[in-house]
């Protein structure tokens, strides 16, 4: 059995006129780490809501189908509840800081205060993630006074510290500058090296290519494809369809074309082009 | 506007300084005596905010804030007033003493209201609020949206900024005579008003994915000291506070 595993899942929230989800058949296993692509208006964040137990517990509208992680239903739980297994952080880090607390140390440890930690528990748990996300220097600055890059990794820090068995990210490095974004990659990297199970909806596909398991490819709210990120980001398919390739995969693609790529296989990152057209 | 600072005042529990600071303000606005309310803030409120080593950042912003009130103030009541002593006469305006004297205890309430808020503002942790309205058996929900409210001051002004500039570089005129400014504010606050309508949505679903919601019992990483003194003092401004404003009711009767 997956560890996470929708079934026919079609949602459509309460002032759309369509469904936004139509269908969605996923299976995901334990420790996997899924990256989700697609064009805009794809479903991607619903999708990521909807793993999150948002869907439809905070936005309401009508779904069918079902949700499963861990061995549980999203319908039969509490938004509440499912929370302390699956952790979500989204595109704008600002909105991420709670607002409440002095120091990004005291950030941290907000979820942790809400799910009753004994509090010498919790200093422990919040130094380990901090060390982990490599942000243990920003302990003791204000949240509000970090860059957008290090408010990101400090949103991340504080639903990875609440140890989700599930981590949904959306669009994380949306907002970032090249070194923001390998920051937020590289925190991403050490959590799923340490066995959290990971979905991220990422429009950058280099990166997708060097850390994700599986590539899934979203469209009008319908998976598309899914595969490893070496097939599925080269595909015929979303080549057709305009989305979800590397300006290295279409470069090599038009040379393919006037017969300047000699490989069968097409690159995704710099480097297997590199070394693809030194061949 | 937490300002850091190693002080006696800063040590104090948070509620202390809440009910402090209302007991104050309740004291100016209802004791009788139309130079109550100045009494009140230069010999409680300025040594108060003196011993907690925040004296020139509430003078500051009470400055700022109250200077364009004051002179608005001053000029409207000591001109529109009615029938009284001129100061002096000029064409059509001869400002009063007596509408200059009103403007001046209005002035004195509005320096107290806002100095007996910076004194607690500026020296309560925000946390520390939220967990001791929460240990006072406060929801939640209401501590969170107390404490945000008090923070997002300074975000409305970033954010306010930002669009001014924004809408400057469009062309559009901020300065000038009031008419001008005037017309500048609606394309200010109705993207500062409807952005942050937006950001709510995300925040809940932020702070909601944070476990806020729990319904386990909450832990709190920082500790509150509070003393029997302390406790004493809340109980007595609690009596206090009903008590003065009765007084000050009483007495106008």
């Amino acid at each position: 059995m997956a560890f996470i595993n929708i079934q026919n899942l079609t949602y459509q929230y309460p002032t759309s006129k369509a469904p936004v989800l139509k269908n969605i058949n996923l299976q995901i296993e334990q420790g996997e780490f899924v990256a989700i692509v697609g064009p805009n208006g794809a479903g991607k964040s619903t999708l990521c809501y909807a793993l999150s137990g948002f869907v439809p517990h905070f936005f309401k509208g009508e779904l069918s189908g079902s949700i499963e992680v861990a061995g549980r239903q999203s319908s039969q739980s509490t938004l509440s509840e499912w929370v302390l297994n699956v952790g979500l952080a989204f595109q704008n880090p600002f909105n991420q800081i709670s607002g409440a607390k002095y120091t990004v140390f005291e950030e941290v440890a907000f979820g942790l205060e809400n799910m009753g930690v004994p509090r010498t528990e919790m200093q422990v748990r919040v130094e380990a993630a901090l060390q982990l996300t490599g942000i243990a220097d920003l302990a003791q600055r204000s949240p509000y006074s970090l860059s957008g890059g290090q408010q990101q990794r400090v949103a991340l820090t504080s639903i990875l510290v609440m140890r989700p068995k599930l981590l949904v990210l959306d669009e994380p490095t949306s907002q970032l500058d090249p070194i923001g974004a390998r920051e937020v990659f590289n925190t991403i990297r050490n959590m799923a090296k340490d066995g959290t199970t990971i979905v991220l909806v990422e429009h950058k596909v280099e990166w997708i290519a060097n850390f994700a398991d599986r590539v899934v490819a979203l469209k009008a709210g319908q998976v598309l494809l899914e595969g490893k990120p070496s097939e599925a980001l080269t595909s015929d398919l979303l080549a057709e369809q305009g989305f979800g390739l590397s300006r290295y995969t279409s470069t090599a693609r038009e040379a393919k074309k006037q017969g300047l790529w000699k490989k069968d296989t097409l690159p995704v990152t710099l480097d297997e082009a590199v070394e693809g057209f030194k061949q | 506007m937490y300002v850091a600072r190693a002080s006696g005042l800063h040590q104090l529990h948070p509620l202390t300084k809440v009910l402090t600071a209302l007991c104050l303000l309740i004291a100016g606005l209802t004791l009788p005596g139309n130079w109550t309310s100045y009494c009140i803030t230069l010999l409680i409120v300025f040594p108060l905010s003196a011993w907690g080593k925040v004296f020139p950042n509430l003078l500051h912003i009470v400055w700022i804030v109250s200077l364009p009130f004051a002179i608005s103030v001053l000029l409207i009541q000591s001109l529109f007033w009615g029938a009284g002593t001129p100061i002096f006469e000029f064409w059509l305006f001869a400002p009063k003493v007596e509408g200059a004297r009103y403007a001046l205890i209005s002035l004195g309430k509005i320096i107290l209201v806002m100095s007996s808020f910076l004194l607690f503002s500026l020296t309560t942790r925000p946390d520390a609020l939220m967990i001791a309205l929460k240990q006072a058996g406060m929801p939640s929900s209401i501590a969170y949206i107390i404490v945000t409210t008090l923070q997002i001051v300074p975000s409305f002004q970033r954010k306010g900024a930002t669009i001014l500039d924004a809408q400057r570089s469009r062309g559009l005129e901020t300065e000038g005579n009031l008419w001008v400014r005037a017309r500048a504010l609606v394309p200010i606050v109705l993207p500062l008003a409807l952005g942050s309508l937006m950001e709510v949505e995300e925040r809940a679903i932020a702070i909601e994915a944070r476990a806020f919601n729990s319904h386990k019992a909450e832990t709190s990483l920082i500790e509150i000291p509070d003393t029997q003194f302390q406790k004493n003092f809340r109980t007595v401004t609690l009596v206090a506070m009903p008590l003065l404003m009765i007084f000050g009711i009483l007495w106008r009767l």
